[in-house]
């Protein structure tokens, strides 16, 4: 009823049996609020549009039904009534309902005890519903850096997704399924770290439950660190990189970022430890180097002399050259610049990043960084960097970097690029494209047209070929390696599916670009060909044994791929152990063999490196100096840092540390050198500074030997003594 | 070492020598007035070949302390152990005429004979041996590990145990450390699902080694697990801390058979997996006790030969040096 006191725009309705006026449109909710009436309610936002789903705010207009009050708005003379039996009785069922579907304590009322939904719930006696609980989980989706979720503790009151929708204007949220089935989703039902979720943090707020919760990352040990200064929010969005990056997401995240100070000669990293965070230079130099002995381990002596002892020594690759030893001139690390060969000392400066991999990845780090002057770093954690890189400015401003600094490196990295003029280099500067792929996403699929070469910036390459009865991986690519040019010089067709393993970033050369080079550098087609020439060749020969021993286990172990196994007779062998001493006395007391491993019929295939079809021992590989010949025997190049990492992937225990003690510089004091331990990753080298491997020559029983699995079990298979 | 037909020249070689031994032997002591003798030129030929034979034999030891010298493969070498040291049996007893002689000389011979049959025995068990292992034991292990591999496979056990009948306040491990006791031999389906290697997404992931999907758990009511609960600390517990007691009905595979399928038909079917798994845990333990068993026959008897190899070269030296000397 409007009286003749009531202005214009104005409504009087009686809410609660008091007489109140509110501007005419107002939902009967919001004319509670203003009137300190407080209705509850768990879809609503006085930032969205009222959608009225979860039903809590019902209030008694007269009419019929009760009515969703953030919805209804109010009408001249209507009388509410917020808290009758008729109402509390029909919340308190809603809130059992929920409950009923909840599991309860949820994520967010575990860590904060604000679950809006318990909280109502509890203040309402429902906590223990009457109603059976949900025996169908819709799930779980941790797939994002930032961001939780839980689809079991989704209530579906849509707030996230007006969040995301109108209050952000992503439009990445939206509902899936019917029914009992359905949830939220993000853009086509992807998992949340997929999808094109930029890790605002607005469908997090604006969750009542804890359905949506953030990855708590406040009190981390970066930020405990004494010379660790942290930031608010505010804080950082007024620094140049950080422009763009959503405050909210600042806020949640503050103990993921810390800026360091460090004074000249302080080490920011070392390598080969491990670590979770990436370095971003705001001031000052540092020098990123490799103190670990550039050389491999080569065992000597013994066979010249009776009583000269077998030592392993490390020795350059001037000194020793090993069959298909590569001839790069530089090393990848984890930073944006190469380091030399001969020389393996770089320098970083303001706005270069580092430890990216480690920081991504959780690969260990690649180089040591000291402080050369005084500088100030940021310090962060992955889902800080992870939005960092999605932040457009930043992403400019790194990829300027690498083109600037360390793109040309990588072209003259490829051997048959070395002898590209620099205008063209500098024109190839220009237009190649930087891309990044997520972990598992196929960069080529065997089979499709071939139109790019791809150099590995980032990460690890996956690139595998498909044949009757599964797949063999026949490389991982990391920093500096390059794929592509088979397809693009032979049929036009890829001849392998590549695939991300991790976070990976690739320069893509399109294919006009590439064959605009290839016609100009004749050196370069003739170097690319002979390349692809060789890996054909090679694909196809193990395309041949696969196809030509079809045994099924003889497969699944791995066996027709390898070179040289050594296998144990065990029924001759009295495990006496003599091949693991005489290893270990061949290698300087390091064992290279454990007499332990997968079993074909009578034969243990003892665990001395098998050359898998999938060599996982190459992934993770922080400066990619483990890699597969052509013959697919591993090689482990000079500049090996002993971090360990591909022994600890190696499935069979197949590569070992050998610890040496060298003389490295002193980073405390510059100019001098001090004794240390370094470690190289070492496989069974057949002991080729022998005439034959020191296992089967001390094994008293004929049971050791060392052949080539083709001939050997081929034989045996024919006969039909395999089972 | 198998006795095979890679064995065939040693085998010939010997008995030519033998042969050859025994017609000089036959013909010394038919010439001989006062009988064969040690310390005639034929006894002393047959006492220095015996003696060197013995030395030969001995060395084997040596040989193997330094492995990669390149000095004849030690296949060769234990090969010439085998058949030169039971050759110098026959010397011995031609250099002593089939006399045992003095106290030094009786004690010898006593050696000699000991040491030489308990060579045999050894080397009948290692031709045996190692077939029963290969053919019984297929969950082998190193014989180092199998401590080591009992004590996995008993958290393993509580841990399957307890997933079941709730807590018993026994189990160590978390859940997300399921993985199979054992080598890589012993690597194999674990509570119907298998146990993969990693994968290249699992280690990019940083993953165990070896990591089985988590079983679905089902808790069982007490009345239901009851029969599970009394046989587990009964008998499969006590078997597998001490699998070498005597009387355990688990130590006999198809004993436990039976008792596990007895116990599959008082249990709800949502605990067939988990028994499945504890019998294969049980079997496992029962094949590292076979394992360790083998072991002690293959490697135990040289606890015997071996001190007697050394006394017997040591006395032999004295003698010879007694003999020539006095």
């Amino acid at each position: 009823m409007t009286t003749a006191a009531t202005p214009p725009g104005f409504v009087d309705i009686t809410l609660d049996g008091q007489l109140v006026r509110v501007p005419a449109g107002t939902s009967v909710f919001d004319a509670a609020r203003m009137n300190g009436v407080n209705i509850p309610t768990l879809c609503h936002l006085q930032s969205q549009t009222p959608v009225g789903v979860c039903r809590l705010c019902v209030v008694d207009t007269g009419a019929r039904v009760l009515s969703a009050s953030c919805v209804r708005p109010v009408e001249p003379g209507m009388k509410v009534v917020t808290d009758s039996e008729k109402v509390l009785s029909a919340r308190k069922t809603l809130l059992e309902l929920m409950m009923s579907d909840h599991p309860s304590p949820c994520a967010r009322q575990q860590n904060s005890g604000d679950c809006e939904l318990e909280t109502l719930a509890k203040a309402a006696g429902a906590s223990q519903p009457r109603f059976a609980k949900r025996t169908i989980a819709r799930g779980k989706d941790d797939s994002s850096l930032a961001i939780a979720v839980d689809h079991d503790a989704c209530i579906l009151c849509d707030r996230c997704i007006r969040g995301c929708d109108e209050v952000k204007n992503n439009f990445v949220l939206g509902r899936m399924g019917k029914g009992y089935s359905a949830g939220i989703a993000f853009d086509l039902n992807s998992p949340m770290g997929d999808s094109t979720c930029i890790s605002c943090g607005e469908c997090m707020v604006s969750c009542p439950t804890g359905a949506l919760t953030n990855k708590s990352v406040v009190g981390t040990a970066i930020a405990a660190g004494p010379d660790a200064q942290g930031f608010e929010a505010e804080d950082l969005l007024q620094i140049s990189v950080f422009k763009g990056v959503s405050g909210t997401f600042l806020e949640l995240n503050r103990g993921a970022i810390v800026k360091r100070r460090f004074r000249k000669g302080d080490i920011i990293c070392r390598e080969g430890e491990f670590g979770s965070t990436a370095f971003y230079i705001l001031e000052g130099k540092a020098k990123v180097s490799i103190s670990t002995p550039i050389a491999h381990v080569k065992t000597q002596g013994g066979a010249k002399g009776l009583f000269k002892r077998l030592t392993s020594t490390l020795v350059p690759r001037e000194e020793d050259k090993r069959e298909e030893e590569t001839r790069d001139r530089t090393i990848p690390i984890d930073a944006s610049v190469d380091l030399s060969y001969g020389n393996p000392v770089a320098e970083l400066g303001p706005g270069d990043l580092f430890g990216e991999m480690t920081c991504m990845n959780f690969y260990p780090r690649s180089a040591t960084v000291i402080a050369e002057s005084d500088v100030v770093a940021f310090e962060m954690l992955r889902n800080v960097l992870d939005i960092m890189l999605k932040n457009k400015s930043f992403r400019a401003q790194l990829d300027q970097t690498y083109r600037r600094r360390a793109l040309e490196n990588h072209l003259r990295g490829v051997p048959m690029f070395a002898d590209l003029s620099p205008d063209f280099i500098e024109h190839l500067k220009e237009s190649v494209e930087l891309q990044r792929f997520a972990p598992g996403q196929a960069i080529a699929q065997q089979g499709e047209p071939a139109d790019s070469f791809y150099l590995v910036r980032i990460g690890f390459v996956k690139i595998s070929e498909n044949y009757p009865g599964g797949e063999m991986v026949l490389a991982y690519l990391s920093r500096g390696d390059y794929f592509g040019e088979i397809g693009l010089l032979g049929g036009g067709v890829r001849t392998a599916t590549c695939t991300a393993l991790d976070h990976v970033e690739l320069v893509r050369i399109s294919g006009d670009d590439f064959r605009q080079m290839i016609e100009r550098f004749p050196s370069v087609r003739k170097g690319l060909e002979a390349v692809a020439a060789e890996r054909h060749a090679a694909n196809q020969q193990r395309m041949q044994m696969v196809q030509n021993v079809p045994i099924e286990q003889f497969l699944s172990q791995g066996l027709m791929e390898a070179q040289s196994l050594l296998i144990l007779d065990l029924q001759n062998c009295t495990r006496c152990d003599a091949c693991v001493n005489a290893c270990a006395d061949a290698h300087d007391g390091i064992t290279r063999l454990v007499r332990d491993g997968l079993r074909f019929d009578q034969y243990l295939v003892a665990t001395s490196c098998r050359q898998c079809r999938d060599p996982l021992c190459m992934v993770g590989c922080p400066v990619g100096s483990i890699r597969r010949r052509n013959s697919l025997e591993v090689i482990i190049e000079d500049w090996c840092i002993g971090c360990g990492l591909c022994a600890q992937n190696c499935p069979y225990g197949n590569i070992n540390l050998h610890p040496f003690e060298v003389m490295i510089e002193d980073p405390a004091r510059a100019g001098r050198k001090k004794a240390a331990i370094k470690q190289k990753a070492t496989s069974c080298d057949l002991c080729t500074h022998l005439k034959e491997p020191s296992c089967v020559y001390a094994c008293p029983h004929d049971a050791a030997h060392r052949v080539d699995p083709k001939t050997f079990f081929a034989e045996m298979l024919g006969q039909g003594i395999a089972k | 070492m198998r006795m095979d037909k890679t064995q065939r020249g040693w085998a010939l070689a010997s008995l030519a020598i033998l042969v050859v031994s025994t017609v000089s032997y036959v013909s010394y002591s038919l010439t001989s007035p006062q009988g064969p003798r040690g310390g005639g030129t034929i006894g002393l030929i047959f006492g220095v070949f015996g003696f060197t034979f013995m030395i030969f034999a001995a060395l084997l030891g040596a040989r193997k302390r330094v492995p990669t010298w390149r000095v004849g493969r030690a296949q060769a070498w234990m090969r010439g152990h085998l058949w030169l040291g039971f050759l110098a049996l026959p010397l011995i007893l031609f250099h002593g005429g089939f006399h045992f002689g003095g106290t030094l000389t009786r004690v010898l011979m006593w050696l000699l004979i000991i040491t030489v049959f308990s060579g045999v025995f050894g080397a009948v068990l290692q031709h045996y041996v190692p077939r029963v292992m290969t053919t019984e034991v297929p969950l082998e292990t190193i014989y180092d590990e199998i401590g080591h591999v009992r004590s996995l496979l008993r958290e393993e056990a509580d841990c399957a145990v307890e997933s079941v009948c709730g807590s018993f306040g026994l189990a160590k491990l978390s859940n997300a450390e399921v993985q199979r006791a054992g080598g890589f031999t012993a690597l194999r389906t674990m509570a119907a699902s298998a146990v993969p290697l990693r994968t290249s997404a699992a280690v990019s992931a940083g993953a165990s080694a070896a990591v089985a999907a988590a079983p679905e758990i089902i808790l069982l009511s007490e009345e239901e697990s009851a029969p599970l609960r009394r046989f587990y600390l009964e008998e499969i517990r006590p078997f597998l801390e001490h699998p070498d007691r005597r009387g355990q009905r688990l130590s006999d595979a198809q004993k436990a058979s039976s008792a596990f399928a007895g116990l599959r038909t008082l249990l709800p079917s949502a605990a067939h997996t988990t028994l499945d798994d504890l019998e294969d845990i049980c079997d496992e333990a029962r094949q590292l006790q076979r394992q360790a068993r083998l072991h002690h026959w293959l490697h135990g008897w040289l606890l015997l030969h071996i001190p007697l190899s050394l006394a017997l070269i040591l006395l032999g030296a004295i003698h010879a040096v007694m003999a020539l000397r006095f």
